[in-house]
Formats: C-alpha cells, sequence, structure tokens
C-alpha cells in the first residue's frame, strides 16, 4: 500500500512539474529574448574596451569591432520587433494541462503495469538469509547454515544438522563430508557414522564401497546392536560376493527383530535372493536397496510423490490381491506417516475385514492400530 | 519496494520526457511563454527521476539484491564493496542507465542555469534534449531494462567481468560518459538553432560553456581509459587504434573542431552553418560510437552481452536522430545568413585551418574504423586496418597542424599579420630548434623523424608560453606589472594556452614513448638478469598466491641501478575462478615521467617465464598533458565573461542601445 502512495505521490510531483508552470503568467518571451542578446553583446563591447586598454587591440581596430557588434545589436533588436506577437490560445493551454494531469498518469501507470512487477518485494541477500527459518526455501536455509560454517567451520552441531538435509537435496558426497566434520568435531555417534555409510553408499549407486564400510564397522563397534549400521554390512558382504558370510549375518540380523519394522522386508528378501529360494509369499515385499538410493536421490517433493506411489500400489495390491497381516500394517503406517488419517482408518477397517475370521491376526492388527493411535472397530 | 520504486521512476521519466519533447517546441513555435515555461522544471524533475532509478539499482547492487536479473548476472556477494558500486556501469543495461542518466543531467543543467538564454531557445534546445532522451529511456524500458526481476532467484550472482574489477571502472566510464553524453547539449542547441532559424555570435557564446564542459570531460575520460588499457593489458601499449577507442576519439576530434569554430562564431559570426553542422557530426558520432560499442558489431570487452535486438534498435535511433538532423540541416541551412568577412591569414583563417585539419583527421579515422565493418558486412571479407594505416594517414595530418597551431592565438581578427606573427614567436622557434638540435646530436642520425618530433612538441608548448608573455607584454612593461596583467588576463587566454601547451606535453610523451622506448622479450630462469636503459632487472623466482576471488601466479623482481637497489616489482597472472578468466597484472615503476614496465608471460616450467619488460621514456606525459588540456577547459569555463549566468535586468536598460549607436 504504502508503495502505491509513494509512487501516485511521485507522479502528483511529476504533474505538477508541468502543471505549475502553465499556470503561472510570466513576462513576455521578447523582454527575455532580447535582454539575452544584449547582455551578450555588451559584454563583447566590454570585452573590446579591455582588450583595447591592454594594447591588444589598436584603435582602429576596436572601433571596427564596436560598429560590428553593435550591427549585431541592431540586428537583435529588429528581429523582436519583426516578431508575431504572444498568442495565448486557450485550447493548447488546456489540452496540455489535460495531458499533465490524465496522460501522464495513464501512460506510465498502464506502461508500468506492463513491465513491473509490483507485487515482487525487495530481497537484499542479506535479508533474505536473516529472514525467520518459517516459509524459506531449503536453498537459503542451507545457504544460511552454509554461511555460518564458513564463518564458524568448528561448530559440530550446524555441520550434524546440514547433514541429512544434503542427503534429501541429492547430494550425498556433500552429506558425508558434513558428517564427517560433525564427527571430527563433536566425536563419533552411532547415528552419524551410519548415516555417513549410508550417503557414501548412496554417492556410489548404492555399493557399499570400504570407506562407508569402515563408517558402518565404527558405527556397530559403538553400538553392536544397531540394526542399520549391520544391514548395510550385511548388503556389503553380498556385494562382496561372501554369499555365506552375508547369509550369516542376515539371519543374525532377523533373528529376534521386529517383524513389523520396514526393513525386514528388504532384509528377508535379500535373504532369499541369496539363499536361492523363491521369497516366502508371505514375507512383505519392501523397496529394494535400488529404490532406497533413488529416494535419497531424490529432492524431497519427488521422494514423497514416490512414497505416495509405493503406498497407493500396495493399497491395489492388498484390495485385489489380498496379503499378509504385515503387508497391511506397513500400509496403516503409512497413511499415518503421511498425515493421511482418514485413509488409514479406511485400510484399517478393511484390515479387520479381510481376517475378520483370524482372531490371532485380528488382534496383531488391533494392536498395531493402537501404537499408531487409531482406533479399531 | 524500492525497486520497483526505482522501476517506476524510469517508467514515469519516460512518459515525462514525452511531455518534454513535445510542449516546449509547441510553445515556441506558437509564441506561447506559459507552454515553454514547461521545460526547465520538466527538466530538473526528469533528472530527478533517473537519478531514484539509479539510485535503486545502485541499492540493489550494493545489498546483492539477486532478485534484479542485471544484478544476478553481473555481481557476487563476495565482490569488495567499490566493485559492487562501479559493477552498476559494468555491464549493458547499468552502463545505459547512466548514460540516460547524464543526458538528464546536462537537460537539467540548461533548465536550472540557462536562465541567461532566450526562452523560445531555451524551450527547443529543452524539447530536443527530450527526444533524445525518450529514445533512449525506451531503449532501455524496451530492450535493456535493468529492472527485470527474478522471483526466485539464486543466493549468487555470476560476478562481474574481472578485467573491469578495477579502480579504473569508477573514474573511466564516468569521466567518459560526461564527455560523450554532453555533446548532446550542442546537438540539441543546433538542432534547436536549425528549427528556430537563429545562428548568431549569442548563438555561439551560450553553446560554448557546455562544449568545453563536455570536451573537457571526454579529454580525461579516453586519457583514463588509454592508461587503463595500459596497465591492465600487459602490452605496454597506451593506444591500440581499436574500433572502441577510436568510437571515442572521433567525437574528440569533432568536438576540437566545434570548439574552434564556435570561437569564430562567436567573435565574428562566421562560420556558422559549419559550426552547427560540426554540432550535429560531433553528437552523432557519440551516437555511432554508442551503435559500434554496444550492438556486437565490435566484440571487445565494452560489449557485454550482445543481443540482436538491441543493435537494431540502437541502429533506429541512429538512422532518426542523424538523419532527422541533417534532413533539418539541409533544409534550414540555405535560410542561415553568412557572417563576417576575413583575410586568409587571420585568426579567423588559423581556426579554419584547425578544423579543416582535424576533420579531415576524424574523416581518417572514421574511414579505418568503418570500412573493415562494412567489408565485413557486405562481401564477409575480414581484413583488419591497424596502426599502419593510421600512422600514415592521421599522423601527416597532425603534423601541418602542429605546425600551425602557435601562430593561430597571436594572429588578429579579420586581418593578421604573418610578419608580426612570426616576431611574437620566434624564441618559441629557436628553443624548438635547439632543443630538436639536441636530440640529433645525442641520438644519432638513424632517428631523423623522433628528433623532429621532439622539436615539434616543444614548438607547440614554447609558442603557447610565449603567447602569454608577450600578451602581459612582460619583457616591456617590468616583472611587477607583468604580473598583476599576468593575474588579470581572461580565463579564456589561460584557456586556450593550457590547453595547446597540453597538446605539445602529449605530443612530447607520444614521440619519447615511442621513438626511445626499449624493451626485452624473453624467458627468464629464477636468478636471470636483464639489463635495460640502465636498469639490472633480476628475477628473483615466481610463487602461487590466492586473492580473494582469483588466484594468481606473483613473479618477483629486483630492479638495480649500478649495483643499487632501486625498488621490487611484482608483476602478476590471475586467473578469476568465477568465469575462468586470466588477466595481466602489470608491475609499474615510475621514475620521473618515466615509466618502467614489467609482465609476466607464459610459464615454461621449472620456473622459467617470459617476461615482458619495457623502459618508457616520458610515457605518462601522454597522459599529463591531456589532464593539461582539461584544466585549460576548465579555465575557460571559469571565465568570468562566459560564466552562464542571468544577465542583470537591474543595470540600466538604455544604456545597450548607447552603445550600438
Amino acid at each position: 500500500m504504502i508503495f502505491w502512495i509513494l509512487i501516485a505521490g511521485l507522479t502528483a510531483v511529476a504533474a505538477l512539474s508541468v502543471l505549475v508552470p502553465l499556470s503561472r503568467t510570466r513576462r513576455l518571451p521578447e523582454t527575455v529574448a532580447s535582454q539575452a542578446d544584449e547582455a551578450v553583446y555588451r559584454e563583447q563591447l566590454n570585452a573590446i574596451e579591455t582588450e583595447l586598454e591592454r594594447g591588444l587591440i589598436d584603435a582602429d581596430t576596436a572601433e571596427a569591432a564596436r560598429t560590428e557588434i553593435a550591427r549585431r545589436l541592431l540586428a537583435a533588436h529588429e528581429r523582436v520587433k519583426a516578431a508575431p506577437g504572444a498568442s495565448r490560445p486557450k485550447t493548447g493551454l488546456k489540452l496540455a494541462q489535460a495531458v499533465a494531469v490524465l496522460a501522464l498518469p495513464a501512460v506510465t501507470f498502464g506502461l508500468y503495469l506492463l513491465l513491473g512487477t509490483p507485487d515482487l518485494p525487495d530481497q537484499p541477500l542479506h535479508a533474505r538469509l536473516t529472514a525467520p527459518a518459517e516459509g524459506q526455501s531449503v536453498d537459503v536455509l542451507v545457504a544460511r547454515v552454509e554461511r555460518h560454517l564458513a564463518d564458524n567451520p568448528e561448530d559440530g552441531q550446524g555441520w550434524a544438522v546440514v547433514a541429512p538435509v544434503y542427503l534429501s537435496l541429492g547430494q550425498p558426497r556433500a552429506s558425508a563430508k558434513a558428517y564427517a566434520n560433525a564427527i571430527r568435531i563433536l566425536g563419533p555417534k552411532q547415528e552419524w557414522l551410519t548415516d555417513m555409510g549410508e550417503a557414501l553408499a548412496i554417492a556410489e549407486q548404492g555399493l557399499v564401497t570400504a570407506e562407508a564400510q569402515r563408517a558402518f564397522e565404527q558405527a556397530v563397534a559403538l553400538e553392536p546392536s544397531a540394526v542399520k549400521p549391520r544391514f548395510f554390512l550385511a548388503i556389503a558382504l553380498g556385494q562382496e560376493g561372501r554369499k555365506v558370510d552375508a547369509i550369516a549375518a542376515w539371519e543374525a540380523l532377523l533373528d529376534g527383530a521386529d517383524p513389523t519394522a520396514a526393513w525386514v522386508g528388504a532384509a528377508r528378501q535379500e535373504l532369499a535372493r541369496l539363499t536361492g529360494e523363491t521369497p516366502n509369499m508371505t514375507a512383505p515385499r519392501g523397496p529394494s536397496q535400488e529404490d532406497i538410493a533413488a529416494a535419497a536421490d531424490m529432492s524431497r517433493d519427488d521422494q514423497q510423490a514416490m512414497i505416495r506411489g509405493m503406498v497407493s500400489g500396495l493399497a491395489e495390491r492388498l484390495t485385489t490381491e489380498g496379503g499378509s497381516v504385515e503387508e497391511w500394517n506397513r500400509l496403516i503406517r503409512a497413511y499415518m506417516v503421511l498425515g493421511d488419517k482418514a485413509e488409514a482408518e479406511k485400510a484399517l477397517a478393511s484390515a479387520q475385514a479381510a481376517f475378520a475370521e483370524n482372531q490371532n491376526d485380528l488382534s496383531r492388527i488391533k494392536d498395531a492400530a493402537r501404537q499408531l493411535g487409531l482406533s479399531g472397530s | 519496494m524500492v525497486i520497483e520504486f526505482g522501476h517506476y521512476a524510469l517508467v514515469l521519466a519516460f512518459a515525462l520526457t514525452l511531455v518534454q519533447s513535445v510542449l516546449p517546441i509547441w510553445g515556441a513555435l506558437i509564441k506561447d511563454e506559459r507552454l515553454m515555461a514547461v521545460a526547465p522544471p520538466v527538466s530538473v524533475t526528469l533528472f530527478v527521476l533517473v537519478l531514484l532509478s539509479f539510485v535503486a539499482l545502485t541499492g540493489a547492487y550494493l545489498n546483492s539484491d539477486f532478485s534484479v536479473l542485471n544484478v544476478l548476472e553481473n555481481s557476487h556477494s563476495a565482490k569488495p564493496l567499490l566493485y559492487k558500486f562501479t559493477g552498476v556501469w559494468g555491464n549493458h543495461e547499468g552502463s545505459m542507465l547512466l548514460w540516460v542518466l547524464i543526458l538528464v543531467f546536462f537537460g537539467a543543467l540548461v533548465g536550472a542555469f540557462g536562465r541567461n538564454l532566450p526562452a523560445d531557445l531555451r524551450a527547443v534546445t529543452l524539447s530536443v534534449q527530450g527526444w533524445v532522451s525518450a529514445g533512449f529511456i525506451l531503449f532501455l524500458l524496451a530492450t535493456s531494462n535493468p529492472f527485470t526481476r527474478v522471483a526466485n532467484p539464486p543466493l549468487e550472482g555470476a560476478d562481474l567481468n574481472p578485467i573491469l574489477q578495477d579502480i579504473g571502472l569508477a573514474i573511466h566510464p564516468p569521466l567518459l560518459y560526461v564527455g560523450y553524453v554532453g555533446f548532446s547539449i550542442t546537438f540539441s542547441f543546433a538542432v534547436a538553432a536549425l528549427i528556430l532559424g537563429r545562428t548568431d555570435a549569442a548563438w555561439a557564446r551560450w553553446v560554448r560553456p557546455w562544449t568545453l564542459l563536455a570536451w573537457g570531460f571526454l579529454t580525461l575520460g579516453i586519457a583514463m581509459g588509454s592508461y587503463w588499457a595500459y596497465y591492465e593489458l600487459g602490452w605496454g601499449g597506451w593506444w591500440f587504434w581499436d574500433p572502441v577507442e577510436n568510437a571515442s576519439f572521433m567525437p574528440w576530434l569533432a568536438g576540437t573542431a566545434l570548439l574552434h569554430s564556435a570561437i569564430v562564431m562567436e567573435k565574428r559570426e562566421a562560420l556558422k552553418v559549419w559550426t552547427v553542422l560540426l554540432a550535429i557530426f560531433t553528437f552523432s558520432l557519440s551516437l555511432l560510437g554508442t551503435f559500434l560499442v554496444r550492438s556486437g558489431v565490435l566484440t571487445s570487452v565494452h560489449a557485454f552481452a550482445t543481443d540482436p535486438a538491441r543493435g537494431v534498435f540502437i541502429l533506429g535511433l541512429l538512422c532518426f536522430f542523424i538523419g532527422g538532423s541533417l534532413t533539418l540541416y539541409a533544409w534550414r541551412a540555405s535560410t542561415l545568413k553568412q557572417g563576417g568577412l576575413f583575410a586568409p591569414i587571420s585568426r579567423e583563417g588559423g581556426l579554419v585551418l584547425n578544423n579543416l585539419f582535424l576533420t579531415a583527421a576524424c574523416a581518417a579515422v572514421f574511414v579505418g574504423t568503418l570500412y573493415p565493418l562494412v567489408l565485413d558486412a557486405v562481401t564477409g571479407e575480414k581484413i583488419s586496418v591497424g596502426a599502419p594505416f593510421f600512422n600514415l594517414t592521421f599522423g601527416p595530418l597532425m603534423v601541418p597542424l602542429l605546425l600551425a597551431l602557435p601562430f593561430g592565438p597571436v594572429l588578429s581578427w579579420k586581418r593578421g599579420d604573418l610578419a608580426a606573427a612570426c616576431q611574437r614567436l620566434y624564441a618559441a622557434f629557436g628553443l624548438a630548434l635547439v632543443l630538436a638540435l639536441v636530440a640529433f646530436w645525442a641520438w644519432g642520425m638513424e632517428m631523423v623523424l623522433a628528433p623532429l618530433g621532439v622539436g615539434l612538441a616543444v614548438w607547440v608548448m614554447a609558442g603557447s608560453v610565449s603567447e602569454i608573455v608577450t600578451r602581459v607584454k612582460f619583457f616591456e612593461i617590468g616583472p611587477k606589472r607583468g604580473f598583476a596583467r599576468l593575474v588579470g588576463l581572461p580565463g579564456s587566454a589561460w584557456g586556450t594556452a593550457f590547453a595547446h601547451f597540453g597538446i605539445g606535453v602529449t605530443v612530447l610523451g607520444i614521440v619519447t614513448a615511442s621513438a626511445f622506448q626499449e624493451e626485452h622479450v624473453r624467458t627468464m630462469r629464477p636468478g636471470d638478469t636483464v639489463d635495460l636503459s640502465g636498469y639490472e632487472i633480476t628475477f628473483d623466482g615466481a610463487a602461487p598466491r590466492r586473492g580473494p576471488n582469483y588466484t594468481e601466479e606473483v613473479g618477483h623482481f629486483t630492479i638495480r641501478q649500478g649495483g643499487a637497489m632501486v625498488t621490487e616489482l611484482d608483476p602478476s597472472k590471475r586467473i578469476y575462478t568465477a568465469r575462468q578468466m586470466p588477466t595481466t597484472e602489470a608491475a609499474i615503476h615510475t621514475v620521473g615521467f618515466s615509466q618502467l614496465y614489467l609482465s609476466l608471460g607464459e610459464s615454461r616450467g621449472d620456473g622459467a617465464v617470459d617476461v615482458r619488460v619495457y623502459f618508457k621514456p616520458f610515457i605518462t606525459l601522454i597522459w599529463i598533458g591531456c589532464v593539461i588540456m582539461a584544466f585549460g577547459a576548465a579555465c575557460s569555463m571559469a571565465d568570468r565573461r562566459l560564466r552562464v549566468g542571468a544577465p542583470k535586468p537591474a543595470r540600466k536598460r538604455p544604456s545597450a542601445p548607447v552603445a550600438a549607436e
């Protein structure tokens, strides 16, 4: 609003600079013109006197020059006399006033609305970097943290904050570097080591490199029960072709694992692939490691889209072909994670209908639902 | 909001230039003084509006506001503050905005200080200035809008061309533009004179301060550009006859001619038609220069991003203003009465001679600059017209001009006495002859031209000194009264003397620096020593170094003379990381007026590097001479009789008719 008031004010000033002189009554222009001419020629006459006085010209030359200038003066006078008298047509003045009051603002506003972007505020870099975090794009937030870290490279917590963001922005190498910095400054932590290893693996299209493997091994050393690093180490064994070790690792991992955990499906699938069995039909199918890697490579929006795609694919399969309790539970959980409570309740109802005969399965579904804050009927 | 406010101000300025283009000239034609009175306040408002938009853009640069496309494409948040500021005009859009700012600035000056002008002349002049301003603001808005916005800008810009990241960018373009664009006002005066049918001595007197102002700044701008190229490009050359240089040199030559022919018109009412034509030509050449530089016809550091649409638009403006003014000239020139008569040997005759040579020289530069472009456009054949062409055409034209130069100011108006003039100049001639002979004796006979050149330069310098000395009759009336008269001399006399002396100084610099320059180009290993002009230059080695936005290879040299250390020099080669562009940073040691110039070439491995070493005797005189010339223009402007000011109506009115009788 202030902007519109300001530009209206500016336009008014511009219009006034046209209107004020138009409304003033002035001396006749001839007076001014003859005065202006006279001033010049009088000055030249004075100059001749000075030059004569200085002896730069002799008396004859001075006389000749005087005559010449006098002739110019007369000519100037005659020209003024010969000029037609001033006319003061009213229409011309009215038209000029109309131009100042109407045409000037109209042309300016029209042209500005065509060319300008009045709604776009100024965005000085400093303000962009210090504005409240809400509603800022991820790029800006990352740039802010980067600037902060450039000034305070020893802020380990800062590195730990930015590391997962890099991963979700599809910059796994930057993410691994940030984790490495956080670990260097604040000391090793299982989660950071694991995530660093994951970032390194994603940077290599899912291949667990020696560097990534070292990170996972350190993570396991810190927390032997941690699942994620062991999961990746098992994948690494499989990738190396150490089939027996890999099978042992997968079995150890699955032994006593919570069957509802998201990773279990993938682990079973991997195990089945290694043992050469066709995967158990009841074992839930999960996203492959390629899918995980792909997910990490995507931007946040793409990730959401992919998750939604996977969820709806699962829902369709379960309603048409049916599925295991674990799969139904996963679907319900997925809906809750996506914040879609209505869909989650619908899925819960369908699951209860599908397993209505089996009391055991039904109670497992109800337990899982209760954990998610849903009340099964 | 500030940016959009600036954008709006520019659009409003455009609409207001349309008002300015129509109302005052209409008023002048129908003799309505109220319509004419619109011109001065509107010209000031225009300047304020364009200034507001310029300030808004500058603010965007200083704040690194990348939501402005122009800032995004030409700035970087890590750039030093000075380059953020100068970067405003270090690109096409911003520099055109500066162009327009100076255009309306000159309009505002005439509006604010032109009270001594007849109302109709002032109104029409400002209207014509309004046409030019409207054309260029439209050009900005239509093809090169500096206020184009980006909704979701990235966080970093593309940085400024590294060659432009120099203090020179703060000085050279504004000076040059004040000169270049300043000639727009003489153009407007000329067109107004044609429209109103009044060209007389008074007109010439009113135009003269504007010509002087523009000419002085153009002189400084060209000199600064030359020195910048000299130390930045690493070749040790100070003038390359590059089309972009010529583009600024042509208006200078035409402007110099205009300056002199306007004197004749002011004093004797002669050369009226010619002076008006020169005023049109001078600004036309400025426009042509802008077209050459900005259309992408030439590739150079000045071209920035090229866009065919811009070239076509400027070409259109060029055709409109040059074609229009020349048509008007052809139509109205016959109505102009020829003025006073004069003998060939007279002050007027000398100034005509000056005009002949200057315009011929300008034509030579014009042909040398445009012929290759036209040939390329017509036949596709690429030729380059370089220094040899200009040395053979421009050079010979300058010699008679300089020989005749000292005679001009000592000849009297209308009918001069050559014998008396020679008598006044014999001392200067004797001095020049003696120094030329000394030069022959010192440098031997193998270089014939150089001692003659020294003699010529001394002739011009001594001539302008002796003009002042004889004017005050120093030797006849004794030193005491002589000094009193010296102080009392009018500013224009001092202006003439200084400007002519400056020419001599520049010529001396050119002759000595070209003829007696010594250079060594060789590959040096650490520890190597080169002897040049009595200096022992030892290469101590090169080392990499890191700057804020570049990396560089710095060579370290120790300069000794007779075993005693004189100085240490560190020339370097930089790579600007953002654009991966190399630049050369020459190292210069100034001894008196002479310079020792070192620059690095290719690295040869194992520490060896190509080194160019120059000793350039008296080279700084080239630029010092230009500064003296500009000072001369300032003296002349300060002349009380020329100062723009209101005539005093309080003085007794009848005095003028009495004087006339």
